[in-house]
């Protein structure tokens, strides 16, 4: 079974607090007063109040503790419920001090006016007066007594204790008596006759008698009433005492009490004066004590519950200000602080959806960003993009592998920058960047430039971006190595020319060759020595020609003509040493450079042969001086691939910047005999086996060739 | 005498508090009557007071206890109420006694002498002591100070000189 906890409202205990308080002051108030039963619990109410205070100060200092160490933590609301419990605590200090101050001036100087000299004077006369008028009365009946006591001196006791009844009632006293000085009562007369036995003195009184000889002294009577008791010796030797009770007028006695009991009670409150004051100050300060601080209290517990919603929404901005959206804090009151605390909850719920919206917004656009970054990464075009200002904004991988720079490690910098940094690029970036610069709508360029790989020639496509607004942004540059493409249709032509050649003149060339040798063959014998001389001399020629023509539609045949390879796996060294080998004789000095002995590359042993050939006779042929040949073995990594990198230098004259646009051309030679097609069908052979061949631009010393193939195997270096 | 005087088992401190000087009990007819002896003595402030007007309170116990292991066991108990107040009509002191009975005294220490000498005359019923048994006989005087007047009393709780009880004395009763 569920417990169930009774828990009273803060506002019901609040009041029971205050009712609490308000009825032990009232209760101690009212024993203060002295006029009621309470008069008895005063110091226990007293102790009560006190403890009340005390513990009132121990709720109140350890909130004020608590808020402290709240301030220390610097935790929410408690800056804003300090300054209100500092507020509250001052405007209900400030005025409860005034009237504490006052009010004990104002009590102190209303019981010192109770009491003056004139009052003072007054009460001591009015008692002196009353003494005097019981001591006059007093007197008369001691002379009253010794006179009685005079009439029965010397007698015996039979005629004492006959003239008593007469004394006593001559006298008018309530009480004769006389008796001996060992206490024997020898003769009384009273007012009562049921009295046997006389008021006879005490010890005490005795005690007095014996040192005076006579007692006089008021004695307190029967029924409140004032007695005078008068003892005076009968004889001079005090063998016999006579004893009087004469009793105070009702009246008189009255008077005495009222005015003894006035002086007495003055007197006590003069002697309370000080305490008094004390006391009232006392109560004073207790009211005010507790009142205070059940006020402290409850204003502690009141701004802690008033500062609560404003605790939890500081809470719940620090949270949103975190980036915690899903806070939502729970509505305690259907008050402004209720409704900021709801509008608090909607504009956190408003801010998640935005965020969720933007977050899903934002995911969208990485992700086309990435898609695109990935089609722009796998483009074989090279694909830069600039800002307004012409700085690098994003490259693709294919324009490293186009440019041969990583121009994606620049953004930020500018192409004059970067060609700076890589001066064998300055032609091509410049003439972007002035393209860039100049161009106002897309535009398409063809340039041509001495790459780290030879001649290359790049087709590039502007585009200048512009903003909803008109504004320039930026621009994009779309490039291609088309230097492939446009040798690949080159190529293409010539191979369809060498066809053609060979398809036209080689088939007339045949009747005439023999056409040539029928006519030596017939008319050789019937002609005379001269002639017959002439002609077969004109026939040697035509035959020699036409054998030259065949030769040369045969290379033309050869060029065109698709290759048949075989390939194999082929150490390269091996092969270049037997080439070498062949050309010794000739006087051609070689000196080789290999990084390994053994670098296998899969090939058509014949047509790699041929490329070699072809390269040392091309260097033969343009050296006039000794001929001096270097051959470099290397190896290299391009695009993830691993190359062997075959250098081949001459000493030569080395080549210009015409030659260098067409040296790979076919027809294109500048020896007197070439058919042009050496250097041609290299290039082919080298492409045909996916290398790459270029001159080296950066050697001087006459012409130099570097050509790439795949390798198969790379040996350790030497 | 049925009792044996031994030296008081507790000490008072306090300039003016009061001390038991002796007790003991007394055989009579019918039981046994506790007689005691206080000395008194007033402070200067308590002296102003009573010569102001204002009554002196004191409450005497009288408690025969018999000797326990871990406590005494109470077999008889009594309080007899003194207070003394100055007459100054008749420039007298009045001691009330136990009895609702008047005493005057034309000096103080007449007064103080009187209430000295306790005499309790509600005797012990002789059935309670057994012959034999050890018993203590323990008497004290208490100032009532709740019988002053009401602004007095926080003072009378907090100032030397209204400390006028005694504590606890004790005699051993061998009957």
């Amino acid at each position: 079974m569920a417990h169930s906890k009774i828990k009273l409202p803060a506002s019901a205990t609040i009041v029971l607090l205050f009712g609490f308080v308000l009825l032990s002051l009232q209760l101690m108030s009212s024993a203060t007063q002295g006029s009621s039963e309470l008069g008895e619990m005063y110091s226990w109410l007293l102790v009560i109040n006190t403890l009340g205070s005390v513990i009132l100060l121990g709720l109140v200092a350890f909130n004020a503790y608590s808020l402290v160490r709240e301030l220390k933590k610097k935790e929410a609301g408690s800056r804003l419920t300090t300054r209100m419990v500092s507020l509250f605590v001052l405007l209900a200090l400030a005025p409860a001090a005034i009237v504490f101050y006052f009010s004990v001036q104002f009590l102190h100087q209303g019981i010192d006016s109770w009491f003056n000299v004139e009052i003072d004077r007054a009460m001591d006369d009015a008692l002196e007066l009353s003494q005097s008028s019981l001591n006059q009365r007093m007197t008369w009946h001691i002379k009253q007594t010794k006179q009685m006591a005079d009439q029965l001196r010397d007698k015996s006791e039979a005629l004492i204790a006959m003239e008593v009844g007469s004394l006593w009632a001559d006298s008018g006293a309530l009480e004769i008596a006389v008796f001996s000085n060992q206490g024997r009562v020898l003769a009384s007369s009273s007012v009562n006759p049921s009295d046997i036995l006389p008021h006879l003195p005490d010890e005490q009184i005795w005690l007095q008698l014996r040192q005076n000889k006579e007692y006089f002294a008021f004695d307190p009577g029967d029924n409140d009433e004032m007695l005078v008791r008068i003892i005076v010796a009968i004889e001079a030797d005090q063998s016999r005492f006579l004893q009087a009770l004469f009793p105070i007028p009702v009246r008189v006695t009255d008077l005495a009490d009222s005015i003894e009991f006035a002086f007495i009670r003055y007197q006590e409150m003069n002697f309370l004066r000080d305490s008094l004051k004390t006391s009232f100050s006392l109560i004073l300060l207790l009211v005010l004590l507790l009142s205070l601080l059940a006020a402290i209290w409850v204003a502690f517990i009141s701004i802690r519950n008033i500062v609560a919603p404003v605790k939890e929404l500081v809470k719940g901005t620090q949270a949103v200000a975190d980036g915690d959206y899903q806070q939502q804090l729970p509505v305690m009151n259907q008050d402004d602080l209720g409704f900021l605390v709801e509008s608090f909850n909607q504009m956190t719920r408003r801010i998640a959806r935005s965020r969720d919206e933007t977050r899903a917004a934002g995911l969208e656009v990485e992700n086309q960003r990435a898609y695109l970054e990935t089609i722009l990464a796998n483009l074989t075009a090279g694909v830069i993009s600039f800002d307004a200002a012409f700085y690098i904004r994003t490259a693709n991988q294919a324009a490293y592998r186009i440019l041969h720079i990583p121009v994606s490690h620049f953004v930020g910098e500018t192409l004059p920058t970067l060609a700076t940094l890589h001066s064998e690029l300055a032609d091509v970036l410049n003439a972007i960047q002035s393209l860039l610069e100049k161009a106002d709508d897309i535009w398409e360029q063809r340039i041509v430039f001495l790459g780290p790989n030879g001649r290359q020639e790049l087709l590039c496509r502007g585009t200048p971006l512009f903003s909803q607004h008109g504004a320039r942004t930026g621009a994009v540059v779309v490039f291609d190595d088309v230097t492939d493409l446009i040798q690949a249709q080159k190529n293409a032509a010539w191979g369809e020319v060498a066809r053609r050649l060979a398809h036209e003149i080689k088939n007339p060339l045949t009747p005439i060759q023999l056409s040539a040798e029928r006519l030596q063959h017939k008319l050789s014998k019937e002609l005379q020595d001269g002639s017959a001389e002439f002609l077969q001399r004109g026939t040697r020629t035509i035959v020699q020609q036409v054998e030259a023509m065949k030769r040369m539609v045969d290379d033309f045949s050869e060029y065109a003509r698709p290759s048949k390879k075989q390939v194999e796996k082929i150490n390269l060294v091996d092969l270049i040493q037997e080439v070498v080998a062949l050309y010794l004789p000739s006087g051609i000095v070689f000196s080789t450079k290999f990084a390994s002995d053994r670098v296998l590359v899969e090939a058509d042993p014949v047509s790699l042969r041929q490329v070699l050939h072809n390269l040392i006779k091309n260097a033969q042929e343009a050296t006039s001086t000794p001929c001096r040949i270097e051959i470099k073995i290397a190896k290299v990594s391009r695009n993830n691939t691993d190359y062997v990198e075959l250098g081949i230098y001459d000493n030569g004259n080395g080549l210009n910047a015409e030659q260098l646009e067409t040296i790979f051309d076919p027809y294109v030679t500048s020896k007197a005999k070439g058919t042009g097609l050496g250097l041609a069908i290299v290039k082919k052979i080298v492409e045909e086996h996916g290398g790459v061949i270029w001159v080296d631009t950066s050697y001087n010393g006459g012409a130099g060739f570097l050509l790439q193939l795949p390798v198969f195997e790379f040996g350790n270096f030497k | 005498m049925l009792c044996l005087h031994i030296a008081p088992g507790k000490a008072e401190a306090g300039e003016y508090a009061a001390r038991i000087e002796y007790a003991d009990l007394e055989h009579i007819d019918d039981g046994y009557d506790v007689q005691a002896h206080i000395d008194y003595r007033l402070s200067p402030t308590a002296k102003e007071a009573l010569h102001k007007g204002v009554r002196l309170t004191w409450d005497v116990s009288i408690e025969l206890r018999q000797p326990g292991v871990l406590w005494d066991t109470i077999i008889h108990k009594h309080k007899l109420t003194y207070s003394l107040q100055f007459h100054a009509l008749l420039n007298q002191y009045v001691v009330q006694t136990p009895f609702d009975r008047s005493e005057m005294f034309l000096t103080l220490s007449a007064a103080m002498n009187f209430m000295a000498a306790v005499h309790d005359s509600t005797p012990i019923p002789a059935e309670r002591v057994t012959t034999g048994t050890p018993y203590l006989l323990a008497v004290k005087t208490q100032f009532n100070r709740e019988q002053l007047p009401i602004p007095l009393r926080p003072v009378a709780y907090l100032d030397n000189q209204w400390f006028l009880s005694s504590a606890w004395y004790t005699w051993p009763i061998q009957k």
